[in-house]
C-alpha cells in the first residue's frame, strides 16, 4: 500500500488525477477485452510495476516515415500513457538525446546487458538487391539489417513488437514492384532463423492504444507476473497474422457508427454532398471497412477525437496485409484480382490492370450468350433444329460401333 | 579530399535517416557531406495506380508532415484537369488542417527534436524553484509546476536510469561531471532557465498532441489524415466540430505566445554566437502555403517566391517548377543527371556496394537545383521571402513579428536570421504567425458556412494529362508532379524539403544547403560535435 | 428431344425445387448485385434481407433436392416408364455410358447424328453436378463473408486459405473471398444461360416437363 501512495503522489506531480488514471486503466482494459471488474487489479498492477524496476526497451527503425513514433506520441491521456510506457525505459529511439556513436553505444549497452529487453521496430525491413540490405548503410559499412540482427539475436531480446504495417509485412513499401525489397519482421526473422516472439501491431500507423495494451499485457498480465510469462500470454493470444486477437477480431464495418445508414441504404455518392453532411455510409466511395479487421470505431484516434470514417473519409484498409496492393484503387469498392506481390499467385494476372469481377464476369457471360446465339444459328444451318430439321439420333453408340468393328476385325 | 574526422551516424531527433560526415581543421568544419540513408521508392510504387490513390500513398512519405504531402498530391491530381476550381469551403478547410499541421510539427520539432541541444536537463536539477518562478515572471514566460518537473527529473537521475536521455551528453556523465557536461551548452545559462526549458519540453509534447487533435477532428486521425482528397475535402464542417477545433487552436496559440516565444527569446541571447555561422547557401525557395481565394502562389498567406544571394536578399522572384532540375551523379540513381524534375524518373544504380563513397555516390537524396543553384527550403526561406516580398498581403504581419522578435534581442537587421540560431527563431516566429492565421481561418469558414452555399468538393477529371502541386510542408517546399494516361499514373515525382535541404553535391561539385551550412561551423571538440548537430537540427531535416 | 420421344415424367417435388432454385438464383443475383454496387440509395436493407432470405431458401431447397435423389423414383431410361431411384440419373447409366465425348463432338459440329442418351445426357449430368457444387461453393463463400458467420472456424479456415493464395499473408481473406463469391455467381449465370438455351433449342417439349412434371 505504501508503494501505491508514492505512485499516486508521483501521478499528481505529473498533473494526473487518480480518476484520470483509473479512466485510463478502464480504457486499456476495454482494449484488452477485459471486463471492467478487472480495472482495479490492472490499476494496482501498473502502480506496483511502476515502483519495481523498469524493463528496458529499444525502438529501432527500418524503412519508416516516423509515423508510428509520431502516432505513439499522440497517446490518449498522454501523461498516463507516459507512465505505462515509462514501465519501459526507452534506451534508444529516433527521439533519444544521444547522437552518432553515443546513440549506438546506448543501444549496444541494452542488448549486451543482463536484463531482458523489448524491441519495438518501426518501418519495413528492406533487403534491397538480393537481400544485401542496400539502403541505410552506416558510415562503418554495416547496414540496418546488421543492426536488426544484432538486436534480435541478442540473448536478452525477449520480444519484438512490430509497430505498424511496414514492420508487420513491409507495408506500402513492399507494394508492387517492391523497389527496395521490403518485407516484414516475422517473415525476415524466420528466414534468418532467429527465434524471438513477434507481436504484430497492424495498421498504418499503429495506434498508441494498441501499443499500450500490448505493453500492459506483456509486462503485467503474465501468469506469474514475470516478463517471460507476460510475453507467453501475449504470444498465446495472437491470430494467424501474429496480431493480438483482441485488437483485430472485428471488422471496421461491424462496429461502424455509420452502419445504421448502411443497413438503411443511406449512402454518400459524392464528397461534399448533403449525404456526407448527414454522415451517411461511405461504402459506395470505396470504404474498405467491411473487409478490414481493426477496432478504429471503438478505440478511435488522437485521444478519441475522431477516426477516418467519422471525419468523412473512407477506410482504406491500412491494417490489411500488403494493404496498398490489396486495397487500391482506394476509391473503388472492389479490389481487382491480381497485383499481389506475394503468395502463390503473385503478380497474376496483371499488375494494375487486373480482373474486376463485375466487368470481366459480365463480359464473360456476354461472350457465352453470344456464342450460344451463334451456336443456335449453326444448329439451324445444319438443319438440326427448326421447321426443316432433319436430325436423326444415331443408330448405335460410337463406342459400341468401334468395339464391334474391333471385334469384327479380330474375327 | 581530406578524410572526414567527424561522423554523426545516425543523427537522432530528426524525421528520417540521416548521417553527416565532416572534416574539421583547427576547430572549424571545412567540408561536409549529408548522407540521406533511406530509399523506399514511392515514385515507383505509384506507377500504374489510380491518380486519386496518390493522396493516400504519398502521405506515407513523412509521418510528421503527412498532411502537407496529401495536400500537394491532391493539388497535383486536380491540376491535371485545367477546368477544375477548388471550392472555397475546401480551400479554407485545407488551410485550417495545414495550419494545425504546422503548429504540431513546429512545436514537435522545437521541443522534442531541437530543444535538447540547447537545454541541459541535468543542470535543471540545480535550479531553485522560487528563482525559477521569478525568472519566468521576469521574462514573461508562462509558468508550470516547476517543482514537479524537477522532482520527476530527480527521480530519473536517482534511479540511475536516464531513459531517452541516456548518453545524451556525448559520452560525459552529467551526474559525475556536471560542469564538463554543461560545457556543451553555454555555462552562463542559469539552471532556472534550463528547468523552464525542460518543463516546456514536457508541455510541448502535450501541445503537439493537442495540435494534432485538430488534424484528427478534421482528418480523422493523425498521422495520415484522410479527408483532403483530390477535389476538395471529405470533411463537412459542423458548428460543434469547429468549436472543438477553435478551442484547441486557442490552447495551442496561448502556449506558443506565452511559453514558446518568450522562452525562445530568453534563451537566444546565450547562443548569439550561432548567428555567425550556419548561413548555408543563402538561396531561398518557398512555393508558398495557405491559399487565399485567388489560389495564386504569390497571394498565399506565406507567399511563393525565391531569393538568390547573388541577386541580393531583398530581391524576390516567383518560382516555376520548370526551373527545378535534379542532379544525380553523387546519388545512387542511374538516370540522366540534370533532368527537369517533371521529366525525371527514378532508376536505382545496379552493381554498386552502396557504401558512403564521399568522392563518388554517397546519398539516396537527389540534388535538386533551381536554375542550377542549391536552395534552402523551410521556415527561414518562407519568412525571408514573406519579409522581403513587399507585394504580399502578409508582408506587414510577418515584418511585425520578425522585427518585434529582433528588437527584443537588440537586433535590427533581418538578414541576421540567415544563421543557425536565426533558422530556429524563424521557425518559432512562423509558428506564432500561423497560429494567429489559423484562428482567422476558422472565422472565415464560419462566414462561408453562413452563406448557405458553401461547397467542399467538386468533380475533376484526372485521367489524362499532367499536373503539379506546389505547396509547403512545415519543414519546407514541396512539389508533386503527376502524369496520367487512361486513368492510371504513368509517372509520379516529388521534390521534398529533405531533398532540397539534404541535397548532396551537384554534378559540378557544389554543396547542398546543409553541407554548405556546416562549413565554417566552429567545433570545440571533434568527439562531441554538438555545434554541428545544432546546425543540422536547425533545418528540421 | 429429337428421335423417339418417350413419355418421361419428373416428380412434382423436383418441379418445385427446380423453380424454387431458379427463383432463388434470380433474387440472389439481383439483390447481390445491388449489395455490391448500390447505385441508388435506399434499398440496402431490402436487398440484404432479400439476399439472406433467399440464401436460406436456396440452401434448404438444394438439400431437399439431394434427399429427393435417394428417396424418390423417376424414369431413368428412354422408351420406358420404368422408374428407379433418381440418383441413378446423375450417375453414368448403361444407355449413355461412353457418350460424353460424342456429345461434345455433336455440339461442336464434328458429329452429324444425335448421340443416344438416357434421360440426361453425359454432359448434362456433369453440368448438373457442377451446379450443385457451385451452389454449395457460393453458399460457403457467402457465409465466409457474412458478419455473423465469418468467424466460425470452418469459414475462418477458408478465409485464411484464400488469404494466403491471394497475397493477404494467410489471414483476412474477406476481399478475395468476396470476389470468388462474385465469380461463382457469374459461373452460375453462365450455367443458366446454357441450360436455358439447350432446354429450349429443340422446342418446348423438354421445357414443358419441368412445368408439368409429366408429358401429355
Amino acid at each position: 500500500m505504501g508503494s501505491e501512495m508514492t505512485f499516486y503522489e508521483n501521478l499528481s506531480q505529473r498533473g494526473v488525477s487518480r480518476r484520470d488514471f483509473l479512466k485510463f486503466c478502464g480504457s486499456t482494459a476495454a482494449v484488452l477485452g477485459l471486463s471492467s471488474t478487472f480495472v482495479p487489479t490492472l490499476a494496482s498492477k501498473i502502480a506496483g510495476a511502476a515502483e519495481s524496476g523498469l524493463t528496458p526497451a529499444i525502438w529501432l527503425s527500418g524503412g519508416k516515415c516516423t509515423g508510428c513514433l509520431e502516432s505513439t506520441l499522440q497517446a490518449t491521456y498522454p501523461n498516463v500513457a507516459d507512465i505505462v510506457l515509462d514501465l519501459l525505459t526507452l534506451k534508444y529511439s529516433a527521439a533519444s538525446m544521444a547522437t552518432g556513436k553515443y546513440a549506438l553505444d546506448a543501444k549496444k549497452k541494452v542488448y549486451q546487458g543482463n536484463k531482458p529487453f523489448i524491441m519495438i521496430y518501426e518501418g519495413a525491413i528492406m533487403e534491397g538487391e538480393n537481400g544485401s540490405g542496400y539502403t541505410m548503410i552506416n558510415a562503418d559499412g554495416t547496414n540496418s539489417l546488421d543492426d536488426l540482427e544484432a538486436a534480435a539475436s541478442s540473448d536478452q531480446c525477449a520480444a519484438i513488437i512490430a509497430m505498424g504495417q511496414c514492420a508487420v509485412d513491409g507495408g506500402w513499401v513492399r507494394a508492387f514492384p517492391n523497389p527496395s525489397g521490403a518485407t516484414g519482421m516475422s517473415e525476415y526473422l524466420s528466414r534468418r532463423g532467429i527465434d524471438v516472439p513477434v507481436v504484430n501491431l497492424a495498421g498504418c500507423p499503429a495506434s498508441p492504444e494498441e501499443l499500450t495494451a500490448v505493453v500492459v499485457q506483456a509486462l503485467l498480465l503474465g501468469s506469474d507476473g514475470t516478463l517471460e510469462s507476460g510475453i507467453a500470454a501475449v504470444a498465446a493470444d495472437l491470430d494467424r497474422l501474429g496480431r493480438p486477437k483482441y485488437l483485430y477480431n472485428a471488422t471496421i464495418h461491424d462496429s461502424c457508427p455509420r452502419r445504421g445508414h448502411f443497413e438503411n441504404g443511406e449512402f454518400v455518392y459524392r464528397y461534399g454532398s448533403e449525404e456526407e453532411a448527414k454522415n451517411f455510409c461511405v461504402y459506395p466511395m470505396g470504404c474498405k471497412g467491411p473487409q478490414t479487421y481493426r477496432r478504429c470505431p471503438m478505440i478511435r484516434w488522437n485521444d478519441s477525437q475522431s477516426w477516418c470514417v467519422e471525419s468523412g473519409g473512407v477506410c482504406i484498409g491500412c491494417a490489411t496485409w500488403n494493404w496498398v496492393d490489396n486495397n487500391a484503387p482506394f476509391a473503388g469498392r472492389h479490389r481487382r484480382v491480381g497485383a499481389a506481390s506475394s503468395g502463390p499467385l503473385a503478380g497474376w494476372p496483371l499488375h494494375g490492370g487486373g480482373l474486376h469481377p463485375i466487368g470481366t464476369g459480365a463480359a464473360l457471360t456476354g461472350v457465352v450468350a453470344a456464342a450460344l446465339v451463334a451456336h443456335g444459328l449453326g444448329m439451324k444451318a445444319a438443319k438440326r433444329i427448326g421447321k426443316n430439321a432433319t436430325l436423326k439420333t444415331e443408330e448405335m453408340k460410337e463406342y459400341d460401333a468401334k468395339r464391334l468393328k474391333k471385334q469384327g476385325g479380330a474375327n | 579530399m581530406a578524410t572526414p574526422n567527424i561522423t554523426m551516424d545516425p543523427i537522432t531527433r530528426i524525421e528520417g535517416q540521416l548521417a553527416v560526415q565532416a572534416v574539421a581543421e583547427n576547430g572549424v568544419i571545412t567540408d561536409a557531406w549529408a548522407v540521406s540513408k533511406l530509399f523506399r521508392g514511392i515514385e515507383v510504387v505509384l506507377k500504374g495506380r489510380a491518380p486519386e490513390d496518390a493522396f493516400y500513398v504519398t502521405q506515407r512519405m513523412c509521418g510528421v508532415c503527412p498532411t502537407s504531402h496529401g495536400h500537394a498530391s491532391s493539388m497535383a491530381t486536380e491540376a491535371v484537369d485545367p477546368s477544375f476550381e477548388l471550392p472555397n469551403g475546401a480551400r479554407i478547410v485545407r488551410n485550417i488542417l495545414e495550419g494545425a499541421e504546422w503548429l504540431h510539427s513546429h512545436i514537435f520539432h522545437f521541443y522534442a527534436l531541437a530543444a535538447l541541444d540547447y537545454v541541459n536537463p541535468a543542470k535543471a536539477l540545480q535550479a531553485n524553484i522560487a528563482d525559477t518562478y521569478a525568472l519566468a515572471m521576469e521574462q514573461g514566460i508562462g509558468t508550470a509546476d516547476f517543482g514537479a518537473v524537477q522532482a520527476r527529473l530527480a527521480k530519473l537521475v536517482e534511479g540511475g536510469d536516464l531513459s531517452i536521455f541516456t548518453n545524451g551528453w556525448w559520452g560525459i556523465d552529467p551526474v559525475a561531471n556536471p560542469e564538463e557536461a554543461d560545457e556543451l551548452y553555454n555555462p552562463d545559462i542559469p539552471a532556472e532557465l534550463h528547468l523552464i526549458g525542460v518543463s516546456q519540453y514536457l508541455q510541448g509534447l502535450e501541445m503537439q498532441a493537442v495540435a494534432a487533435q485538430i488534424i484528427s477532428i478534421i482528418g480523422g486521425k493523425f498521422p495520415m489524415p484522410m479527408t483532403s482528397v483530390a477535389g476538395g475535402t471529405a470533411w463537412m464542417p459542423r458548428a460543434d466540430k469547429l468549436d472543438d477545433c477553435l478551442f484547441r487552436l486557442k490552447e495551442v496559440t496561448a502556449f506558443v505566445d506565452n511559453h514558446m516565444i518568450p522562452f525562445t527569446l530568453a534563451i537566444a541571447p546565450y547562443y548569439l554566437n550561432e548567428l555567425t555561422y550556419g548561413q548555408g547557401v543563402k538561396n531561398f525557395l518557398s512555393w508558398g502555403a495557405f491559399d487565399r481565394s485567388t489560389r495564386r502562389i504569390e497571394d498565399r498567406y506565406l507567399p511563393g517566391g525565391f531569393i538568390k544571394a547573388a541577386d541580393g536578399l531583398t530581391n524576390v522572384n516567383r518560382p516555376m517548377v520548370e526551373h527545378v532540375t535534379e542532379d544525380v551523379s553523387r546519388s545512387w540513381y542511374d538516370q540522366e543527371s540534370g533532368q527537369r524534375f517533371t521529366e525525371s524518373e527514378t532508376t536505382i544504380v545496379t552493381g554498386s556496394d552502396f557504401s558512403q563513397d564521399l568522392d563518388g555516390q554517397y546519398s539516396w537524396g537527389k540534388a535538386p537545383r533551381y536554375q542550377r543553384d542549391p536552395m534552402e527550403a523551410g521556415p527561414l526561406a518562407r519568412v525571408i521571402v514573406a519579409y522581403m516580398d513587399q507585394a504580399s498581403a502578409s508582408n506587414a504581419t510577418v515584418r511585425e513579428a520578425v522585427d518585434g522578435a529582433l528588437a527584443v534581442l537588440g537586433l535590427d537587421d533581418p538578414t541576421i536570421l540567415v544563421s543557425t540560431l536565426g533558422r530556429v527563431a524563424a521557425r518559432n516566429i512562423e509558428t506564432a504567425v500561423a497560429a494567429k492565421w489559423a484562428a482567422e481561418w476558422v472565422d472565415e469558414l464560419v462566414v462561408e458556412l453562413r452563406t448557405g452555399r458553401a461547397e467542399f468538393w467538386a468533380p475533376y477529371n484526372s485521367s489524362n494529362g499532367e499536373g503539379t502541386g506546389t505547396w509547403e510542408a512545415p519543414r519546407g517546399g514541396l512539389a508533386h508532379h503527376i502524369k496520367t494516361s487512361n486513368g492510371r499514373i504513368t509517372d509520379y515525382q516529388l521534390v521534398t524539403p529533405s531533398t532540397w535541404i539534404l541535397s548532396p553535391r551537384s554534378d559540378d561539385g557544389v554543396r547542398g544547403p546543409l553541407e554548405e551550412a556546416l562549413v565554417g561551423t566552429p567545433i570545440r571538440d571533434i568527439e562531441k560535435p554538438i555545434e554541428a548537430a545544432r546546425v543540422v537540427r536547425s533545418f528540421d531535416p | 428431344m429429337p428421335g423417339k420421344m418417350v413419355k418421361e415424367s419428373t416428380h412434382p417435388l423436383f418441379v418445385f425445387t427446380h423453380w424454387t432454385n431458379a427463383l432463388a438464383m434470380l433474387f440472389l443475383t439481383i439483390s447481390g448485385l445491388y449489395i455490391a454496387f448500390p447505385i441508388v440509395g435506399g434499398l440496402m436493407g431490402i436487398a440484404r434481407g432479400t439476399h439472406f432470405f433467399w440464401m436460406f431458401v436456396l440452401l434448404i431447397n438444394i438439400i431437399i433436392r439431394i434427399i429427393g435423389m435417394f428417396t424418390i423414383k423417376t424414369c431413368c431410361e428412354q422408351g420406358t416408364r420404368e422408374k428407379d431411384w433418381d440418383y441413378k440419373n446423375w450417375l453414368p447409366q448403361k444407355t449413355n455410358r461412353h457418350q460424353m465425348w460424342p456429345m461434345v463432338k455433336y455440339y461442336l459440329f464434328f458429329k452429324k447424328d444425335y448421340p443416344i442418351t438416357a434421360k440426361y445426357a453425359g454432359l448434362q449430368k456433369l453440368a448438373y453436378w457442377l451446379s450443385i457444387v457451385l451452389t454449395f461453393a457460393v453458399a460457403y463463400t457467402g457465409f465466409a463473408i457474412w458478419g455473423p458467420t465469418q468467424d466460425w472456424w470452418i469459414f475462418r479456415i477458408g478465409n485464411e486459405i484464400v488469404g494466403s493464395l491471394f497475397g493477404f499473408g494467410g489471414g483476412d481473406g474477406l476481399m478475395p473471398m468476396r470476389l470468388i463469391h462474385h465469380w461463382i455467381m457469374w459461373f452460375i449465370l453462365i450455367f443458366t444461360c446454357i441450360h436455358g438455351y439447350l432446354s429450349l433449342i429443340y422446342g418446348t417439349k423438354a421445357c414443358k416437363m419441368i412445368f408439368l412434371y409429366k408429358e401429355d
